[in-house]
């Protein structure tokens, strides 16, 4: 979607090693291999000059590593740390122990603990599909989609606090400051359409998550691979509404005008790719004002396809409609989506430290039906293969309660329970346990970075390679260490 | 590593390698037949950057995979343990090194991972051997050479020693240097460069028509001495020292007083302060000799990185800002990444794990961030009869609120001698011997007493009934609480204090502590302790945590004409009595009339003095926890916890080492001395990278580049630079003439080289097609703040009030959604006060500015040394459709209004003339009145609303948003 260029006077600031990683980036050559740290040593002037004469699109599609399962990713971010052992994590002692003070060692909120009074999970279980997965009563759509899903219950994080847990999650980092996932897809990657973002983020109507912008920020990278709201009501993108008595027309005329006198100030500097670009720039603009809206609109969809998605119900319209536009966006070749369920503090997310029935009834509620609807929508255009669909929190919560009275549980980084379904998962499996009382991961402990490693891999990226220069290292996602994505999975 | 080559063959070079990368083989062939005699191999150019980016990650300073160092001479011609050597000068064939590199077969060609090296490098380094492997340190560790200008055949165009060293590349690749710019693009250019904003027609007008040879020297001069100038400078240096005012994480929160030190890095620009100086204040500006206000805020430094005030792992959180500050320090004095060798030696370049905690111990002492308070805020006066008048009132209100204070026990206690003898009352008199309590809530688990104000409190409240309470507690184990309050002594005297609790507590009074009873414990053995106190008002402070089973707090005091008075809650007695309840009802009965209202004004006078603050000035700012910091231990693989070597502060090995001299600090010194040692160090004339660097920003922002690209990092992985001569020469330079920044602008911008025009050749375009010589000057887009700032500036609004607070500039409901808490911690502004310069702008790190962000605002989360320029669809959009764009738009058309009154070609030709500092071509008037025309007839707006849509173009030029 956005033009760079690479001309003599273009160096994009950074250094100019920086510059190179990231402009090798756009070529159209094999030379774009330059986004793999292996490469390590360019040459920077015959890079350059071959760059003088292109002009590209650091968001156009680029070959991936290897042949990808995935084209798209949807990422269903239940913020707040949905709770393991009453959705997904089956443990049956725990309704025994209900009430009853035991040793269980947990760190969250409140600090560090060596006992706690277990809160017995507040629905039932049943086994469901061919594959015999266990899911509570809070999903009765999703319960019937387990065969396509494969459910990690051994999920670890390194923070049990939700500032540095979603930056975690969405960049791999507990400090602030590095690329979002959709950030570095983007950036291995490309955008398949030049009119609308490659990374779109939508938000609850409730406000955004913690730290705000941070959790879809390019960080180092150059603000081209950071991730767009979008939305379906409203201006679908910020600033993509004409000012108020500007007609399309008018727009049109304007920016003819403006772009004659930028012709007659490029006549003169016509090596100059870095003013071509911004004409070109302009004209991009003035086409994704006619696809974003096209994009958000759900009119277009039937009746039946809007009541998959729980459009007709109230309680499940809003995300239903964030699902059913990340189906649209998918179809329009986005490389990466994230769906926010939960926004703003407390039990406006699934941050239940209080009374957790009614937060969870309540999230889950919102956003089951919409879940199941998307999956099965994907699965009957044939999207699903090409879509990996990704369901979690930044962490899950403890067994015991938070409080000496209530039923909220604090947060748990230690285990936790995160699904993946599509691109190229094997579903109706689930990988890890976690210990009888779902406090930690036992079994195939699976930290976020093997999360990430996976969803690039899916993707056709390596995530051991993909890499960007700056400050002196070659950063990558998953860190210096190599990960594993999770082959058993996959 | 080209830099040698013959021009000629160069281009064929160049062209060469882009192909290698497609076919290496084919390549290799083709140079086979068009080598042409070749100087020699530059070691420190050509060789060592392929070993330290394709070698050193498996055989340099940090591993040496089959015994093999190429980070050192010695190691690189030593027999291997396999019996081979890698290098053996003179001797190709035996140098497996060079087998190596040129095997075809998988497995045995190096390096093993990514594409093998091109032949070309393979050719070096066969050139290398042959010529004996002579070896020399990499540039940037060795001093600078003095440097001479180099002999030119156009003399005519030297106008200063920085050309010599220019043309003489040019000419050496058989180029000229580009025409000197028309006068009306040199001086927009050095208006944009010095001040960000753009000059007025007049201004324009006045030089073009200066026939004086001094006309540009003059402007440059005026330029220096704009008030603006700083602004636009001082904004480069916070930049890259990562200025913003907030923390990021969950709460995001302020940093308190963070725009002085903005302020500070101004007014140092502006002030022309020495450069060695400006260093020494933001390393060590409270501990230099002469310690100013000015220097105090200069070590807000320190604090304004992120700070994540609920880390998941406390420990590993205070070395992360300590990594922060090596990272930046190294990067931003030093241009080196010493942050590298946080976890193992530097893979690169020579900087060993030790080096890094050495330099890490510096700050060991320093005080965590915080939201508030002593440890990140100090009291600053303008001048010593500030600072007496500040204490002299400080002493009389607190006289004031002792003697009110004094009165005000001696009634209370007349009043509950006389309560306690009437019957029917249902128990004793209350007593609060405990005011203005507030307590502090923490939730985890700990053995011992953690240090609190580290921690972040659940919950903070008032105590109004004056009693260490611990019932607010939320849960009945793992939590903590602090109280702090004033304690009301009745008269001087000796007081005990007796302090039971289960588990930990401990009782401070006036800042002294005075009972301690830590650890894990149950109540039955009260500690007791006396002192001497002055009546009146002191304050009180007593932290206390439980862990498990059972709990509780039990404190009371003794003294002059009382026994055992109980300071936390004695529930067997009943609810806690009100003192104040009760003197409100029976205070007439008991007292008498004139008592009681006597009473009652000095309990209104008290609360009176309780809200007086004596009001001073804070800045954010360093603080260490005393003269004595914590030992500083090598952490093995970069892990808190396992310290292995103890190291001392130390300057890094490379630069010179060495372990810093300390003088002693006084005992009971604020801080450690160590940060003068180090300040004083990298400040030093002597040290070959701080000048250096400094000089490269200096010309990174006149030219668009650094002479090293990479300016923040002058090492292996970094760019080497394109004029090493000229850079030590500029570094001598820049030193000789006492550090003065605004000497150096003017030596650069008076030279023939800034002066060209940024118009290409052909030539200079097929043979220098990334100015790396300089053959023209480059074009630039507008930064973010000159964008903001100009619009502001060509309409008329802006606004040039300086210094202060940050400004809120108005963001859309939309940007707002993104927020956890749609518009918290963004504040607002009025209309004048947004319409300042962009340098005021509150940075918050979650929700940049969005046109700034846009427009490619520096990364705030660590150090910037150069923003990106891109262009996208989404800067057209804000520029089109913003709110802020249609409503500077409108601004600009009112202004157009009222200077060419309703006569359109007027109008046009005012509105492109504000816009691009010069008179507009005929041909574009026309264009524009046409557009004029079409908007009110064919879309019907009216003369205003076409008006403002005409400006909104002109604001989207490509001519207004370049420079030339």
């Amino acid at each position: 979607m956005s033009n760079f260029n690479f001309g003599s006077g273009s160096f994009c600031g950074r250094t100019r090693r920086e510059f190179l990683w990231e402009a090798g980036a756009g070529f159209t050559s094999v030379a774009l291999t330059g986004m793999l740290s292996s490469d390590g040593f360019f040459r920077s002037q015959a890079m350059a000059a071959e760059a003088e004469r292109k002009f590209a699109n650091p968001l156009a599609p680029k070959p991936s590593h290897f042949p990808g399962k995935a084209k798209s990713v949807i990422f269903l971010f239940m913020y707040g740390g949905p709770s393991q052992v009453d959705t997904f994590d089956y443990k049956p002692k725990l309704y025994e122990l209900d009430g009853k003070t035991i040793p269980v060692k947990t760190k969250g909120r409140g600090g560090e603990k060596n006992e706690g009074r277990v809160v017995g999970p507040k629905w039932k279980f049943k086994q469901y599909g061919k594959s015999g997965q266990w899911v509570s009563e809070l999903f009765p759509h999703l319960s019937n989609c387990v065969d396509d899903i494969a459910f990690l219950k051994s999920m670890t994080a390194d923070s049990p606090i939700h500032g540095s847990a979603m930056l975690q999650m969405n960049s791999g980092k507990i400090l602030s400051g590095s690329p979002a996932l959709g950030s570095w897809v983007n950036y291995g990657l490309g955008s398949e359409n030049e009119n609308l973002p490659g990374f779109v983020v939508m938000l609850d109507p409730t406000g955004g998550p913690i730290s705000g912008a941070k959790n879809w920020s390019s960080g180092y990278m150059p603000a081209t691979y950071q991730g767009t709201i979008m939305r379906s009501k409203g201006a679908a993108v910020i600033d993509l509404n004409l000012p108020a008595g500007m007609t399309r027309e008018m727009q049109r005329e304007l920016l003819d005008s403006l772009q004659i006198e930028n012709q007659q100030h490029l006549a003169a500097r016509s090596e100059n790719s870095e003013l071509a670009a911004r004409v070109a720039s302009y004209e991009l603009a003035y086409k994704m004002q006619q696809s974003a809206p096209e994009a958000v609109d759900l009119n277009q969809e039937s009746e039946a396809t809007q009541n998959l998605y729980g459009l007709n119900e109230p309680r499940t319209q809003d995300f239903g409609k964030r699902c059913l536009l990340a189906r649209r966006l998918v179809e329009r070749g986005v490389r990466f989506i994230q769906l926010y369920s939960g926004g703003n503090h407390n039990d406006a997310n699934w941050d239940a430290h209080g009374d957790l029935f009614k937060n969870h009834s309540y999230h889950a509620g919102n956003t089951d039906k919409p879940i199941a609807g998307l999956i099965q929508d994907l699965k009957q255009r044939g999207l699903l293969d090409q879509t990996l669909i990704v369901w979690g929190g930044e962490f899950g919560r403890q067994p015991t309660a938070e409080y000496a009275e209530g039923t909220g549980r604090d947060h748990n980084a230690y285990g936790f329970t995160m699904w993946m379904a599509g691109g190229g998962i094997k579903g109706g499996q689930s990988y890890g346990t976690t210990d009888e009382l779902g406090a930690a991961a036992v079994e195939h402990p699976t930290h976020v970075k093997r999360l990430h490693a996976t969803i690039l891999n899916q993707m056709g990226l390596d995530p051991n390679r993909l890499a960007y220069f700056y400050g002196g290292l070659d950063q990558k996602l998953v860190g210096v260490e190599h990960v594993e994505p999770i082959k058993e999975i996959i | 590593m080209l830099q040698s080559v013959p021009a000629k063959f160069r281009i064929l070079l160049v062209w060469g390698m882009a192909l290698v990368m497609l076919m290496p083989t084919v390549v290799l062939a083709q140079q086979a037949e068009t080598r042409p005699a070749l100087p020699k191999v530059d070691f420190a150019r050509e060789v060592q950057p392929i070993f330290a980016k394709r070698c050193f990650s498996c055989h340099g300073p940090d591993k040496s995979e089959a015994g093999l160092r190429l980070n050192k001479r010695e190691s690189a011609l030593a027999e291997l343990p396999s019996g081979e050597h890698a290098v053996i000068p003179g001797d190709l064939g035996k140098s497996e090194l060079l087998n190596r590199v040129a095997s075809t077969e998988e497995g045995e060609r190096m390096p093993p991972e990514g594409k093998p090296l091109t032949a070309e490098q393979v050719d070096v380094l066969r050139r290398w051997v042959a010529e004996g492997a002579k070896w020399e340190e990499y540039w940037a560790f060795q001093a600078p050479k003095k440097q001479t200008p180099p002999a030119v055949k156009n003399a005519a165009w030297i106008t200063n020693p920085i050309d010599s060293f220019v043309l003489a590349k040019l000419e050496e690749r058989g180029l000229s240097p580009e025409d000197p710019a028309d006068k009306a693009a040199l001086i927009r250019r050095a208006y944009f460069d010095l001040t960000g904003l753009p000059p007025t027609v007049a201004e324009v007008t006045a030089f073009v028509q200066d026939a004086s040879p001094r006309a540009f020297e003059t402007v440059v001069d005026n330029l220096l001495k704009s008030p603006r100038y700083g602004e636009r400078w001082g904004r480069h240096w916070l930049d890259v020292v990562r200025y913003a005012d907030t923390n990021s994480f969950e709460r995001d929160g302020n940093k308190p007083h963070s725009w002085r030190y903005r302020d500070y890095v101004i007014r140092a620009f502006n002030d022309d302060k020495p450069y060695d100086q400006f260093v020494r204040e933001q390393l060590a500006g409270d501990e230099l000799p002469q310690v100013t206000n000015d220097s105090i805020i200069a070590t807000g430094y320190y604090r304004l990185g992120l700070w994540d005030d609920e880390p998941a792992d406390r420990l590993l959180a205070k070395f992360d800002v300590l990594d922060d500050m090596v990272a930046t320090t190294g990067q931003v004095f030093l241009g080196l990444t010493v942050n590298c060798a946080r976890c193992h030696d530097h893979k690169i370049d020579p900087i060993p794990q030790k080096d890094y905690y050495s330099l890490l111990a510096f700050f060991h002492g320093i005080t965590p961030n915080g939201t508030n308070g002593p440890h990140v805020e100090r009291q600053i006066f303008e001048n010593d009869a500030a600072r007496g008048q500040y204490a002299e009132k400080q002493r009389t209100l607190e006289a004031r609120r002792n003697q009110t204070q004094v009165a005000l026990s001696a009634i209370e206690s007349e009043f509950r001698t006389k309560y306690d003898q009437l019957a029917n009352v249902g128990g004793p008199a209350g007593q609060v011997d405990l005011d203005e309590l507030e307590y502090r809530f923490y939730r985890d688990h700990w053995d011992r007493l953690p240090d609190f104000d580290n921690l972040k409190a659940e919950t903070v409240a008032k105590l109004p009934l004056g009693k260490f309470d611990i019932s607010p507690a939320s849960r009945e184990t793992d939590f903590g609480f602090v109280f702090t309050g004033i304690l009301k002594v009745p008269a001087d005297g000796e007081y005990t204090f007796s302090l039971d609790s289960d588990d930990g507590s401990r009782l401070t009074i006036d800042g002294k502590k005075i009972v301690e009873y830590d650890g894990i414990h149950g109540e039955g053995s009260p500690k007791l302790a006396t002192v001497r106190l002055r009546q009146g008002r002191v304050p009180v402070r007593l932290d206390y945590f439980q862990r498990s089973n059972g709990l509780g707090l039990t404190v009371a005091w003794s003294g002059p004409g009382f026994e055992g008075r109980p300071l936390t809650p004695v529930r067997k007695n009943g609810p806690v009595r009100n003192l104040t309840e009760q003197i409100k009802t029976l205070g007439v009965k008991l007292l008498g009339d004139e008592k009681h209202r006597e009473y009652q004004r000095l309990f209104a006078e008290m609360e009176k003095l309780k809200n007086e603050r004596v009001s001073s000035d804070f800045a954010l700012s360093v603080s260490e926890f005393g003269s004595q910091p914590p030992e500083t231990f090598v952490l093995y693989r970069g892990n808190p916890t396992s310290p292995r070597d103890k190291v001392e502060p130390g300057f890094l090995s490379i630069l010179g080492g060495g372990t810093a001299v300390v003088p002693t600090p006084a005992p009971d010194a604020k801080s450690s001395g160590r940060r003068l040692a180090l300040a004083n160090w990298v400040a030093s004339p002597e040290n070959r990278m701080t000048s250096r660097v400094m000089v490269n920003r200096i010309w990174q922002h006149h030219f668009g580049r650094g002479l090293v690209r990479s300016p923040n990092n002058f090492g292996q992985l970094g760019d080497l630079p394109t004029h090493p001569e000229l850079l030590d020469w500029l570094a001598a330079e820049f030193i000789n003439q006492g550090w003065h920044m605004k000497a150096l602008h003017k030596t650069i911008m008076l030279s023939s080289t800034y002066r060209m025009s940024s118009r290409p050749s052909k030539l200079a375009l097929e043979k220098d097609p990334v100015n790396d010589l300089f053959s023209r000057f480059e074009m630039r887009r507008l930064s973010a703040e000159e964008l903001r700032d100009t619009i502001h500036a060509v309409n008329g609004r802006l606004n040039l009030k300086m210094y202060g607070p940050g400004i809120y500039p108005e963001i859309s409901a939309e940007v707002l959604a993104g927020q956890s808490a749609p518009g918290s911690g963004w504040g607002k502004s009025s209309p004048e006060e947004q319409a300042r310069r962009s340098v005021y702008i509150h940075v918050k790190r979650s929700l940049i500015t969005p046109l700034l962000a846009d427009f490619d605002f520096a990364d705030t989360d660590s150090s910037c040394a150069a923003r990106f320029a891109t262009t996208q669809p989404t800067q057209a959009l804000a520029m089109l459709n913003g709110d802020f764009l249609n409503t500077q738009a409108t601004e600009f058309a009112r202004r157009v209004k009222q200077d060419a009154a309703d006569d359109a070609e007027k109008q046009v030709r005012l509105a492109l003339k504000l816009a691009l500092s010069r008179e507009p071509e005929m041909a574009s008037v026309e264009r524009g009145l046409k557009l004029l025309k079409s908007l009110r007839e064919k879309h019907q707006l009216d003369v205003d609303q076409a008006l403002k849509y005409y400006c909104l173009l002109v604001y989207n030029l490509n001519e207004f948003v370049y420079v030339d």
